[in-house]
């Protein structure tokens, strides 16, 4: 592809939609050439702050006439690469588009600007004794990048995903038009559903600069479940009988006890619990004591039936807090126990997650190289670790290369597929390629022309 | 080895605040739980009878549902459990309610070693097991980190002090308060929720007590009174300096000096 | 003494009238209004609820006579001599209490071969120190301390005591005040006097969500433990005033079931998530030799140094001090981050601190969005000056 390079005159059109929010050089921080975990870098040509979506339009305009590659960008917590420049050009980045716009409590509803922060959306509307589901373990990541990496998050078990609480988007497409599609409405038939598209679309198709959100009422009560196990098959093989049970958890996580050692560790603070191999961890919610109680009984009655140590009670702040900060901290925890790592984060029929651990400890000898997981055993999303620690740069490309290749190779004859809820981005473009058919791969390409003919907004990634 | 831990309800939150028009109190929900700091306690006997063995009772004081952190005592692992309950105990400062605990230890028979919570998150005084100590005529020793041993007559622990760490050797029978994180409280466990289901919970009132004097309970016997509450003053300070380096570190000197982290 | 009556017929809204109730101690029994056991005599049924329903009604109690209580006194918090700070704080507190009810200042001070240490308190304008100097006080234990502030008070007959909220003194004050049947009021924030001598004590209750006011208007000694830094001391003066009181006690109250093995000094190391002071770093701190002086500042104020996660990934810090959401959270009484431009995974671990100072050379940086002072500037010239200026201050 050839875009065009960004001149001064380029940058002196730039300054005068966004007076003063223009950066080059020097200017940008470091930390806008990479996200969290990609291991691919860029630096932006120009970084333009946007205050409105006039802003985004106007700038989505002279790229569009001018060829220039434009990617959209949040907090920058993505684990794949897709906000990374691969093309430099114009950075948009919409933190400071951070407003909640309205709270409509007759249609249950949250009005967003892209850069409002998960964690003050669940604030704020927790204020008003609601409730948004979605709860991706970044707090810190902006609802605009949730939403186009369809976020998931420990709650989908019951509550589901990101995509399911978007009911309207408004979307700037690349050529700078202004579209809004979905709305406030709770059914909607009305053709293809472009709102369903975005969600998910890793900023490729268009730039988010308003959502509307659906909110439920908040549960009063929560309880958690800590549940050890003598081993992990023992641990995850119970997740299909407690789903079967229809008492359904909000989140159940699984996590073993390395890792448990590690986020000790690492938060220098003792977990409730860690003489068992293999834990679960339940959460469930409801209007009542009452209710959650009877709720949580007879999955605590299944997990003893199926071999459980005991069913420890987390119903207090506290203990919430001794066990969810630990569980915060994993990814941390590991990160700080290696010098290297990268990640997989496919996603299996729930009735298969055992199985696909299981290989991962397999990998771990056959490779010998450290494998570490934890995740979402109630929807089969695993999150797991390939740590570098001292092996050479070289030794370490090969066996992390050989051994995702094993992965994302079992995680097909599984029934799985690639990304749960991290995305495709850049990093994960290869085993996407390799699963999907070359006519999915085609329509892929061809919805992405539809939007975005030149090419500009955020190349190369996804299905390119 | 009778080990007795000491327990209160506290309320689920400490999410007060009060009205400035009317000095009313606000709360939100009547949710309440066992005091944090007592789970201290709590874990600390039950580690001192993995190892010596024994036998942990728990009592509190309060209205009727306070059964409920008894209860839940069980499910952590104590033996034995009562409630002092009795609505000649209200409006009970530090005194009238470390009076009515030694009197209500008195009824159950004497422990060999009292554990108490470092402080509760409601009142957070931090005095009442001291007190309660002095009511029994035993020795005490707060803030202890670390169980060192567990002798036939006496225990030995570590005390945190501002500067330096005492150990120490308190001869039975005795009371300690344990600082939070002595070791990590274990969670209520559902098997002994069913185990313990149906186990008696003793509830004492005034006419059970040796001393029935009514005049040393409840707000009677409460030397304190609460004259007003009122929300405190929050640090609403927003100062953005800019100047010279000179000025700034001089401002900065000052603001630590007043704020007394410098001397 | 008092309580609080119930009168039936007066009730209009039973339902109304339980929910006044905050501690949820108002109860529907047999169709009847009671106050259960769960009530704190906060009476806002009384002034909430329909007019009569419930009463206060006070008794008639014999009141003491406050004129056989005299004097302020100060327990000098010590280890092994060092007198602790506090104890200069609560004189001065207690010199300016004791000039509005025209009451004498009193120290009491408890331990072994302290008289030398006695006279240091000569200059801070007390009245009279009352020494109990005898061997067996030479670590603090707590029945032959209790006995030895017995005697004192039985002696002297002090009608106001302010002990510091340390470790010493939150075990001391309140067996002395048990020993009394007299009240005591915990790390009290604010102290006044009355003219009948009754102490005013204010001190936040619930976590600090609400302050308290409380009085002990029928007991005498009053006891009031505050925590160190909360008052100011007063100056040094270089003339001694007062007098030295050496108090005689009889051998056999000094029995202890106690006995301290030993005494050692405290390692340094302390987890960021209970430091009362934290230096926090951030990207601004440029190298390895910068963090240096950052220490040696931590160590001037007695901090602890915590970083963000760059200089984590840099090697310059273990994990255990990285601050944010994925680090650990903190909520210390100050914390001063340098070089920090304040992203949210940054200060959503930090923000619950009571005091927050930035430093930091961009004005537009999201850290002054949250800091109580901003600094705009550059820390390589502020924190040396800081540095400076503190060891001047500090005679070194």
């Amino acid at each position: 592809m050839n875009y065009k390079v960004i001149d001064n005159n380029d940058i002196e059109i730039l300054k005068s939609i966004c007076p003063d929010r223009v950066y080059t050089g020097e200017e940008i921080s470091e930390d806008f050439s990479h996200d969290e975990l990609g291991g691919v870098k860029r630096m932006p040509d120009v970084l333009v702050e946007v205050l409105s979506t006039e802003e985004v339009s106007k700038i989505m305009k002279y790229a569009f006439e001018n060829n220039i590659p434009v990617v959209a960008r949040g907090s920058g917590t993505g684990l794949v690469g897709s906000s990374v420049p691969l093309h430099g050009g114009i950075m948009i980045n919409l933190t400071k588009m951070n407003r909640i716009l309205e709270l409509d409590e007759e249609n249950l509803t949250l009005t967003v600007e892209p850069g409002v922060l998960l964690m003050e959306i669940g604030k704020f509307v927790e204020e008003h004794d609601l409730f948004y589901p979605p709860d991706p373990g970044e707090k810190s990541a902006t609802i605009g990048g949730n939403i186009n990496t369809n976020a998931g998050g420990m709650r989908a078990v019951k509550y589901g995903v990101t995509r399911d609480y978007v009911r309207g988007l408004e979307v700037v497409l690349p050529n700078g038009e202004i579209l809004n599609v979905g709305g406030k409405v709770v059914k909607n038939s009305s053709g293809y559903s472009i709102k369903d598209l975005i969600c998910g679309s890793e900023g490729t198709l268009g730039i988010v600069t308003k959502a509307i959100l659906k909110l439920l009422p908040l549960p009063k009560k929560a309880v958690s479940l800590l549940v050890p196990f003598p081993n992990l098959n023992k641990a995850i093989g119970t997740v299909p009988k407690i789903i079967k049970s229809k008492s359904i958890p909000t989140a159940i996580e699984f996590m073993e006890r390395e890792v448990i050692l590690s986020a000790e560790e690492f938060l220098g603070k003792k977990f409730p619990d860690n003489s068992a191999d293999a834990y679960l961890l339940l959460t469930f919610d409801g209007n009542s004591t009452q209710e959650v109680e009877a709720a949580y009984e007879k999955v605590a009655n299944i997990c003893l039936e199926e071999g459980a140590l005991d069913v420890y009670i987390s119903d207090t702040d506290e203990r919430k807090e001794s066990i969810w900060s630990a569980r915060g901290a994993f990814l941390e925890a590991i990160k700080a126990s290696t010098t290297e790592m990268d990640e997989c984060d496919v996603v299996v029929p729930r009735n298969k997650v055992a199985e696909f651990v299981e290989y991962t400890h397999k990998l771990q000898e056959e490779f010998n190289i450290r494998i570490r997981s934890f995740g979402h055993a109630g929807d089969g999303n695993l999150h797991i670790y390939v740590l570098k620690d001292d092996l050479t740069e070289d030794v370490w490309k090969k066996k992390l290369n050989d051994v995702f290749d094993c992965m994302y190779k079992k995680s097909r004859e599984l029934n799985g597929l690639v990304s749960g809820e991290h995305g495709i981005g850049f990093a994960k473009k290869p085993y996407l390629f390799e699963q999907y058919s070359e006519e999915y791969i085609t329509l892929m390409k061809n919805i992405k022309l539809a939007f975005d003919p030149k090419n500009i907004l955020n190349p190369g990634k996804v299905c390119q | 080895m009778d080990i007795l831990v000491l327990i209160k309800q506290v309320p689920g939150t400490n999410k007060v605040e009060v009205d400035e028009k009317t000095g009313v109190l606000k709360r939100d929900g009547v949710d309440s739980k066992m005091n944090p700091y007592d789970l201290y306690a709590l874990e600390t006997a039950l580690r001192i009878k993995q190892n010596k063995g024994g036998k942990i009772s728990v009592l509190s004081m309060g209205p009727p549902q306070a059964e409920s952190i008894i209860k839940e005592a069980y499910m952590m692992g104590a033996d034995d459990g009562a409630l002092l309950s009795d609505r000649k105990f209200a409006g009970a400062d530090v005194l009238a309610t470390s009076y009515t605990l030694s009197q209500g230890i008195k009824k159950i028979g004497k422990a060999d070693l009292i554990i108490c919570g470092k402080q509760t998150t409601d009142g957070d005084t931090a005095q009442v097991g001291p007190e309660i100590a002095e009511f029994l005529g035993i020795p005490h020793v707060a803030n202890v980190r670390k169980i060192i041993e567990i002798k036939e007559k006496s225990i030995v622990v570590e005390m945190d002090m501002p500067e330096t760490v005492e150990i120490v050797d308190i001869k039975f029978p005795c009371l300690i308060t344990v600082e939070k994180d002595i070791f990590q409280p274990r969670l209520p466990s559902y098997k002994k929720k069913l185990e313990t289901k149906d186990r008696e919970i003793k509830v004492f009132s005034l006419k059970d007590f040796d001393d029935k004097n009514e005049k040393k309970y409840g707000l009677n016997g409460s030397p304190t009174q609460v004259e007003r509450i009122f929300p405190p003053s929050v640090n609403n300070d927003k100062e953005i300096w800019q100047g010279n380096s000179d000025e700034l570190t001089e401002k900065l000197y000052k603001k630590l000096k007043d704020l007394k982290f410098i001397q | 003494m008092a309580h609080l009556k119930v009168n039936q017929e007066k009730i209009t809204d039973k339902e109304q009238l339980i929910k006044i109730c905050p501690f949820g101690a108002i109860e529907e029994i047999n169709g009847k209004i009671e106050i259960g056991a769960a009530c704190k005599m906060c009476r806002l049924c009384v002034k909430k609820g329909p007019a009569g329903a419930i009463e206060y009604v006070e008794e008639d109690i014999p009141q003491i006579d406050k004129n056989k209580w005299k004097g302020i006194c100060v327990y000098v918090d010590h280890v092994e001599g060092n007198i602790h700070p506090v104890t200069f704080e609560l004189i001065g507190k207690a010199r300016e209490l004791a000039s509005k009810i025209n009451h004498p200042v009193y120290a009491v001070f408890i331990g072994e071969n302290i008289k030398d240490k006695a006279e240091e308190i000569l200059h801070y304008g007390v009245d009279e120190v009352f020494l109990y100097d005898n061997k067996e006080l030479v670590d603090f234990r707590i029945e032959p301390y209790t006995a030895c502030f017995e005697d004192f008070i039985n002696k002297i007959k002090p009608s106001i005591i302010l002990v510091g909220a340390t470790t010493v003194g939150r075990s001391l004050a309140p067996r002395v005040a048990a020993r009394f049947r007299t009240g005591l009021t915990a790390d009290c924030t604010v102290l006044d006097v009355k003219e009948n001598t009754d102490l005013v004590q204010i001190r936040p209750a619930f976590g600090g969500n609400i302050m308290a006011q409380i009085n002990t208007p029928n007991t005498r000694p009053q006891l009031a433990t505050v925590r160190y830094k909360v008052m100011s001391a007063p100056q040094r003066n270089d003339e001694k005033s007062g007098k030295i009181t050496l108090m005689d006690i009889e051998k056999e109250k000094l029995n202890s079931n106690i006995e301290v093995i030993s005494v050692t000094k405290k390692e340094k190391e302390v987890s960021i998530s209970d430091a009362e002071v934290i230096i926090a770093c951030g990207r601004g701190v440029k190298s390895q030799k910068d963090f240096e002086m950052i220490k040696e500042l931590c160590d001037l104020i007695g901090a602890q140094i915590a970083v963000t996660r760059p200089l984590i990934e840099a090697g310059w810090a273990d994990a255990k001090r990285q601050i944010g959401l994925s680090g650990r959270t903190v909520k210390p009484k100050l914390i001063i981050t340098c070089g920090i431009s304040g992203a949210v995974q940054f200060t959503a671990g930090m923000r619950g601190s009571d005091c927050i100072i930035a430093i930091n050379k961009d004005e537009k940086a999201p850290i002054f969005n949250v800091a109580h002072y901003g600094i705009v500037g550059d820390l390589y010239e502020v924190l040396p000056r800081l540095i400076e200026k503190i060891k001047v201050s500090k005679g070194a």
